[in-house]
């Protein structure tokens, strides 16, 4: 939606950041697109030729990288590498490039902008690296910006920082802000909207405060509770998520977490759960969801977090085989002691 | 936890002698004609024995410096660290060898620490074999029994680390490091590199490990609330120094030197309510270069209720005692509550 903050949040190899590369027509090969639509603004992105969608990256949709360094040219000045990105379109008109190029670093709270143009990328720290990457994203007033774990490389006094302004330029510009992250604080400062993915689809999504309350997918209210928290009880033992993140060649059949699922059924194994509604707006894939396992399966106490702890379910003769194999075998098992 | 469960611990750590005393410790690194690196300057802090205490601050602070000083694997410019009665840094050769033996590590990136070329028997099996523990058949054994004790299968033992996950290779090394039944672990960012759900499963079996094993951690990591979390005390540095200790439970409540505040303020809570209400203390400009660290108080520099000149800027503060318990260096520590 315009104007929205919408974060998208899961493991390493969940599927996130090819998510993202694949809006802007980036994935490498031998990765390809095989199938859906990706509709900008009425348009699909993905039948778009490569000379269109050429014209909407980095003036429409604009991305920033985890990497602020690795993404600038080390042998060009920071302030150049900024009016290229303006010049490459011709959204903005050429006499007011090099002016709005320093503006941008001033936007982005670079002290000292009109000299620090004239730096190279090694003479700014990782803070402010982040910064002229958001201020290039930004050159060409672009009604999207995707950014792909923006601060997990900085400190969190900078991290704080960064977050801060991209919050502030949402509300300033107007412009649109993926954030793609595997830090849930992260969305929950930043985000109105969250939607989390688990080996590659989207297991659920909804107002941020909604998830955050009431998660609705076992993923997500796991997550939710492994992760320890500086205002909470230090004594309290973390609800780790068993098991590993599967295997995403041979994905199990079913639901994709049950391998992992203290509440899973029978039907988890057979059949893959589509999302549907759960309430107003939050829409969850998952056969039990989070209200059953709390009527039925006593998830408000639950200490044990092994797979199928809750609900007794083992996994069915011939999937076992499958599920349990030598990646995820430690925890699926449990410790052996 | 309540208050009478934070007295019984703080008694059992209170009474018993230090397991690790670290005096004065001081590590410069030559940087050739433009000075040295202060990169650990005059730290003194003790350990009691079953305690783990986190180390905490931003990168560049010298808190991995400081954990590779106590563990010897760098020598100190100056300063002692006193391991169950002994001077480490006096130590040499074998005696320092011997002495090594009681003091593991565990290591940020569990794919740089384990050799790919050794099976993970092997590579378990190294500083026994290193010290003469296990020969032959006995090898097998031990190894199977530590890798059952970090929650791998014990018939992996003949694998190679690229056949692992990220988690279950620091579970590798967390065997490595306790073969030789060592009291004291240092643990260097043991999570930071971990998916989230798997760093729950490494913190809950360092926790289990440490009851079972009667171990004594140091816990370095930038993430606080990790830190906190598994810690009975927190050590907070900057630049190079430590600027608060305070035992974690009471860590979030209050502080007593402001940089500690700042970085609680900055930290995301995982609660869309609790973050609409959070306040950030936003430090002005950047960490100064640890070549040429600021006069005085090191952190006046960005200090929001810094006095400069007087006293901030020309007197260094001590780490003192504030409240029972809680150690700052900060002149003005009453009015970090006003920041």
């Amino acid at each position: 939606m315009p104007g929205e903050t919408l974060g998208l949040v899961g493991e390493s190899g969940c599927g996130k950041s090819v998510t993202a590369l694949s809006i802007l027509g980036l994935v490498q090969r031998p990765g390809r697109i095989v199938g859906g639509k990706i509709l900008f603004k009425g348009e699909d992105l993905v039948r778009m030729p490569v000379d269109e969608l050429r014209d909407i990256r980095g003036r429409d949709i604009a991305m920033i990288f985890q990497d602020p360094l690795s993404s600038l040219n080390p042998v060009l000045k920071v302030g150049f590498q900024i009016d290229e990105a303006m010049q490459a379109h011709d959204k903005i008109p050429k006499d007011q490039i090099e002016r709005r190029g320093v503006d941008l670093l001033k936007e982005v709270r670079v002290p000292d902008a009109a000299r620090r143009a004239n730096d190279y990328p090694h003479q700014f720290s990782g803070g402010m690296r982040q910064r002229a990457m958001i201020a290039m994203g930004l050159s060409n007033r672009p009604e999207i910006l995707i950014a792909d774990e923006p601060t997990t490389a900085l400190d969190v006094t900078v991290q704080a920082q960064i977050l801060e302004l991209l919050r502030d330029l949402n509300e300033a510009t107007g412009t649109s802000i993926m954030l793609i992250t595997h830090n849930l604080g992260v969305v929950a400062g930043l985000c109105k909207r969250v939607i989390v993915m688990y080996a590659g689809e989207i297991v659920e999504q909804g107002p941020v405060e909604q998830i955050f309350e009431s998660p609705q997918h076992p993923y997500t209210w796991s997550l939710l509770r492994s992760i320890p928290r500086i205002d909470a009880d230090r004594r309290e033992r973390l609800r780790s998520i068993e098991g590993l993140p599967p295997d995403l060649i041979q994905l199990p059949p079913g639901c994709k977490f049950s391998p992992r699922c203290p509440y899973r059924i029978e039907r988890c194994f057979r059949d893959d759960p589509q999302l549907k509604e759960v309430a107003p707006s939050q829409e969850a894939a998952c056969w039990v969801t989070m209200k059953r396992a709390y009527a039925e399966m006593g998830a408000a106490t639950i200490t044990d977090t092994r797979p199928g702890a809750a609900s007794g379910v083992r996994p069915p003769k011939g999937v076992a085989a499958k599920v349990v194999d030598a990646r995820t075998i430690d925890a699926a098992e449990g410790p052996v002691r | 936890m309540s208050s009478a469960t934070l007295d019984a611990e703080r008694q059992r750590l209170g009474t018993e002698e230090p397991l690790l005393r670290v005096v004065e410790v001081v590590k410069h690194f030559h940087a050739g004609v433009i000075g040295s690196v202060k990169a650990v300057d005059g730290v003194s802090f003790d350990i009691r024995p079953g305690e783990t205490v986190g180390l905490v601050g931003e990168s560049g602070c010298g808190k991995s410096t400081l954990g590779r000083l106590i563990t010897q694997l760098i020598p100190a410019t100056s300063g002692q660290v006193v391991f169950d009665g002994v001077d480490i840094t006096k130590l040499r050769g074998e005696k320092l060898r011997q002495q090594r033996k009681q003091l593991q590590m565990i290591f940020q990136d569990p794919f740089a620490s384990l050799d790919p070329r050794m099976t993970v028997g092997d590579i378990i099996a190294e500083p026994l074999e290193n010290f003469g523990l296990v020969t032959g058949r006995q090898k097998d054994a031990r190894v199977q029994e530590l890798l059952r004790v970090v929650g791998l299968n014990p018939y992996f033992n003949n694998r190679y680390p690229h056949e692992f996950s990220g988690g279950q290779r620091q579970r590798i090394g967390i065997a490595r490091s306790l073969g030789l039944n060592p009291k004291l672990i240092v643990c260097d960012e043991p999570v930071s590199a971990l998916d989230v759900s798997i760093q729950a499963q490494i913190i809950n079996l360092l926790e289990d490990l440490q009851r079972e094993f009667k171990l004594t951690y140091i816990f370095i990591a930038h993430d606080l609330s990790v830190v906190r979390h598994i810690s009975n005390r927190v050590m907070v540095m900057y630049l190079g120094k430590i600027v608060e200790i305070s035992p974690s439970q009471e860590l979030y409540d209050s502080q007593e030197h402001p940089y500690t505040k700042a970085l609680l303020s900055a930290i995301p809570v995982p609660n869309p309510r609790v973050e609409s209400q959070r306040r950030l203390i936003e430090l002005s400009g950047e960490i100064p270069s640890p070549l040429n660290p600021p006069s005085g108080c090191r952190f006046h520099t960005r200090c929001p209720i810094a006095k400069v000149p007087t006293p901030c800027a020309d007197t260094e503060p001590p780490l003192e005692q504030k409240a029972p318990g809680r150690f700052a260096a900060c002149h003005f520590s009453e009015r970090v509550r006003t920041v």
